[in-house]
């Protein structure tokens, strides 16, 4: 199921999201085309139940499907869509027509990604979420950059639709697709490696040049092992997902971003920066995963304080209990711990029961 | 190009071990302070061996016809995490454990398999491992101890170093050539085991920065060893040097060995108070611990489907190391704060721990050599 959800998913963005796609898109030109194979092919409604017209899976089921959207650096937030379809759907409302990104929420206005397109903006506020249309929005220039378009709208009057965490599944999403973005800079990497001749041989050929994409492999599998992780669900569906999983996964995939794109960049040389490799479109997109729902800095300080307020003082007993590969139930050592320690239910921050 | 490791999970069977393990753990363990316990595996203790070995916990997958329990890799894995983090005293048996016995099963003969398995269980034979000598490290076919054909056995003359537990142990399994020279490269080595008692073995114990003496020269001359002290093939040392050195790089030994110094300073924290850097200094251990853990839970999983994943372990092993030396290394900056005044018992597992956190990378194949195994295994050399 997975391997062929992955290579349908990497067939479509083969032929509908080529480099040049992805470019034009990015300059303004419309992803009518490219949306409408992703809707037809089903996966923007993966999440949702089968009784709705979804293909109900959960969310270790699509992770290769958002990867391979990493992979391609696609342009549109698919992850973010399956998302706010699943919410809007649990919600019994209407899906709108069209791709919806999540907003991170500031005061009066919604943070969203510069560099994708989108017809609708899920706005946390609160602990719900509003649905506001995406060519209703003023673009606020000043505070804009392309790491983030900072949007106001005339109004937030909209239906308020109960949501969970929006914030923790949004940064599941934007892991899975920095997961898919690194599988790509590691094959380029090694290829331009190899192809590339100074001194009279390939520049894979010195240790010096070896050793590093040594290293990027072993950030690549880390990453793609936190993707795993954090797509463990704690139940069914989107709502499941774990907060505990996905703040660690964060964390992993943010610093392997930073130590990544110095690699690639380096063994690419002076090419790297250039427009014609598509280099800079993936590390860009690790960038914008890097920066959306919380950096790594936020999740090391959110998850640090988890395990201080927790029920055990060992790192060990705090990881197999909120950060092993299974669920919890699973596991019959977790409770043994002793502690006076009484922040905490022992029940776990999944996306629905954070808000 | 390596292969991906897809998630899996330790088998709820293997998780039932774990609180007994961590009940014995409390009473055995829980009274050491921390600045010993911070030894991990290098901590020396035959009488704790003796203890796991009366509860069936020493060759745990070892066949039940040689004295084991007959339990697969993951029981295995929840006991030696459970022991790691504990900083439980494991040194004296572990060797004999993890490698030689695994080694003696795989590849030694019938006779060596009833005589050395069930010895192992028992906590009555620990063992070392002679692989560097005082020339020969990294480039470990470089080896010039030599066997030589004596009769039904074999004559031993040369030297190995910085062997763990020389001292302590009553055999060595030691990678030697029996034929060519050492321009022959991997061919002409083989596996033998030394009784450490034989006459002409010398075993001299190295201090090291810590005070301790965890490892040793061994100066081999005239050695006398019986037909029987081959392992093995003749002329195969090197494939089973290397099979043996796989299985070992992604085990929880390569993700554990601050965890002592990692659980003191977070019990400190709680007490004292965190600042918000501490916390986020923590938080980001505990994510590299989560997914280490993955990963080497991955690595086991193909190990029991029996996959050979030298690379992936090799990965792991770097990664590993690397967590490893970080928790010293960072936990010495949050504490380094004037005016701070930590315990006693934290500072000296931060001074031990640091001290020792260097060879983490080191042992069992340096990160240079590591590096190079997943180069070649992304089609870079």
């Amino acid at each position: 199921m997975d391997d062929l959800l992955a290579r349908s998913a990497e067939e479509l963005f083969a032929r509908h999201a080529s480099s040049k796609v992805v470019r034009a898109i990015r300059a303004g030109a419309s992803p009518a085309g490219l949306s409408s194979e992703l809707e037809n092919a089903g996966f923007l409604d993966a999440l949702l139940p089968e009784a709705v017209g979804g293909i109900g899976l959960g969310p270790a089921d699509v992770l290769p499907v958002l990867m391979a959207a990493g992979r391609f650096a696609v342009p549109l937030p698919i992850g973010d869509t399956m998302i706010a379809r699943a919410v809007l759907v649990a919600a019994g409302e209407a899906v709108p027509e069209g791709v919806i990104t999540l907003g991170e929420p500031l005061e009066a206005m919604a943070r969203v990604p510069a560099s994708q397109h989108a017809d609708w903006v899920l706005l946390p506020r609160d602990d719900a979420a509003l649905l506001l249309p995406m060519a209703a929005a003023t673009r606020d220039e000043e505070a804009s950059s392309t790491l983030g378009s900072l949007l106001r709208w005339p109004s937030e009057a909209a239906r308020r639709v109960p949501a969970g965490d929006l914030l923790s599944a949004g940064a599941w999403a934007e892991v899975a697709g920095m997961a898919g973005a690194m599988e790509r800079i590691l094959e380029d990497t090694v290829r331009h490696a190899q192809d590339r001749r100074q001194f009279g041989r390939p520049i894979a050929a010195f240790q010096a040049v070896q050793q590093q994409i040594s290293v990027l492999t072993e950030d690549v599998f880390a990453v793609r092992m936190a993707a795993q992780l954090a797509s463990v669900p704690d139940g069914d569906g989107i709502a499941a997902l774990n907060a505990t999983r996905i703040a660690a996964a964060k964390v992993r995939a943010g610093e392997a971003a930073v130590r990544i794109a110095g690699i690639a960049h380096a063994v690419h040389g002076a090419m790297g920066i250039t427009e014609e490799v598509d280099l800079h479109l993936l590390t860009e997109r690790l960038q914008l995963g890097r920066a959306r729902f919380g950096g790594e800095g936020h999740w090391s300080t959110w998850l640090g304080q988890r395990f201080l307020r927790g029920e055990t003082d060992e790192a060990l007993a705090f990881v197999r209990t909120h950060l092993g590969p299974a669920t919890p139930e699973t596991d019959p050592g977790a409770a043994s711990s002793s502690s006076n320690a009484t922040s905490s239910s022992g029940r776990e921050p999944t996306v629905a029961r954070r808000l | 190009m390596i292969g991906a490791l897809p998630l899996a999970t330790i088998p709820p069977e293997d998780e039932a071990l774990r609180p007994e393990i961590r009940a014995f753990l409390r009473e055995t363990v829980g009274a050491i302070p921390p600045e010993r316990r911070a030894r991990s595996w290098m901590g020396f203790d035959p009488g704790f061996s003796q203890k796991l070995a009366e509860r069936g916990w020493l060759g745990l997958t070892f066949p039940k016809e040689y004295g084991g329990t007959g339990r697969g890799p993951f029981a295995r894995y929840v006991l030696v995490e459970e022991l790691l983090a504990a900083g439980a005293p494991v040194s004296a048996h572990w060797i004999a454990d993890r490698q030689s016995g695994p080694l003696i099963l795989r590849f030694g003969t019938e006779e060596q398999r009833r005589f050395y398995l069930p010895r192992i269980c028992r906590a009555e034979a620990f063992f070392c491992i002679g692989m560097s000598e005082p020339n020969t490290g990294s480039d470990l076919a470089s080896v010039t101890t030599r066997a030589v054909r004596e009769g039904d056995g074999w004559r031993l003359n040369g030297s190995k170093i910085w062997t763990t537990n020389a001292q302590h142990s009553h055999y060595m399994i030691a990678l030697v050539r029996t034929s060519g020279t050492p321009q022959d490269r991997h061919k002409g080595l083989s596996q033998v085991i030394v009784d450490l008692r034989a006459p002409g073995v010398q075993v001299n114990p190295i201090r090291d920065l810590a005070g301790d003496a965890h490892f040793s020269e061994v100066v081999f001359q005239d050695v006398l060893l019986p037909g029987g002290a081959l392992v093995g093939e003749e002329g195969s040392g090197w494939m089973q040097v290397n099979a043996e050195l796989a299985f070992e790089r992604s085990g929880p030994e390569r993700v554990l060995s601050s965890a002592v110094l990692l659980d003191e300073w977070a019990r400190w924290l709680r007490g004292a108070g965190a600042m918000e850097a501490a916390e986020t200094l923590l938080g980001r251990l505990v994510a590299h611990l989560a997914v280490l853990r993955a990963m080497s839970i991955a690595v086991t999983g193909r190990l029991v489907e029996g996959g050979s994943p030298v690379v992936e372990a090799a990965l792991v092993k770097d990664l590993g190391t690397e967590f490893e030396q970080a928790v010293p290394t960072m936990v010495a900056n949050a504490l380094a704060k004037p005016g701070v005044v930590a315990p006693g018992p934290l500072m000296r597992t931060l001074a031990y721990t640091a001290a020792m956190a260097p060879s983490f990378s080191l042992r069992g194949g340096t990160r240079e050599i590591l590096r190079g195994m997943i180069a070649r295994g992304m089609g870079l050399r």
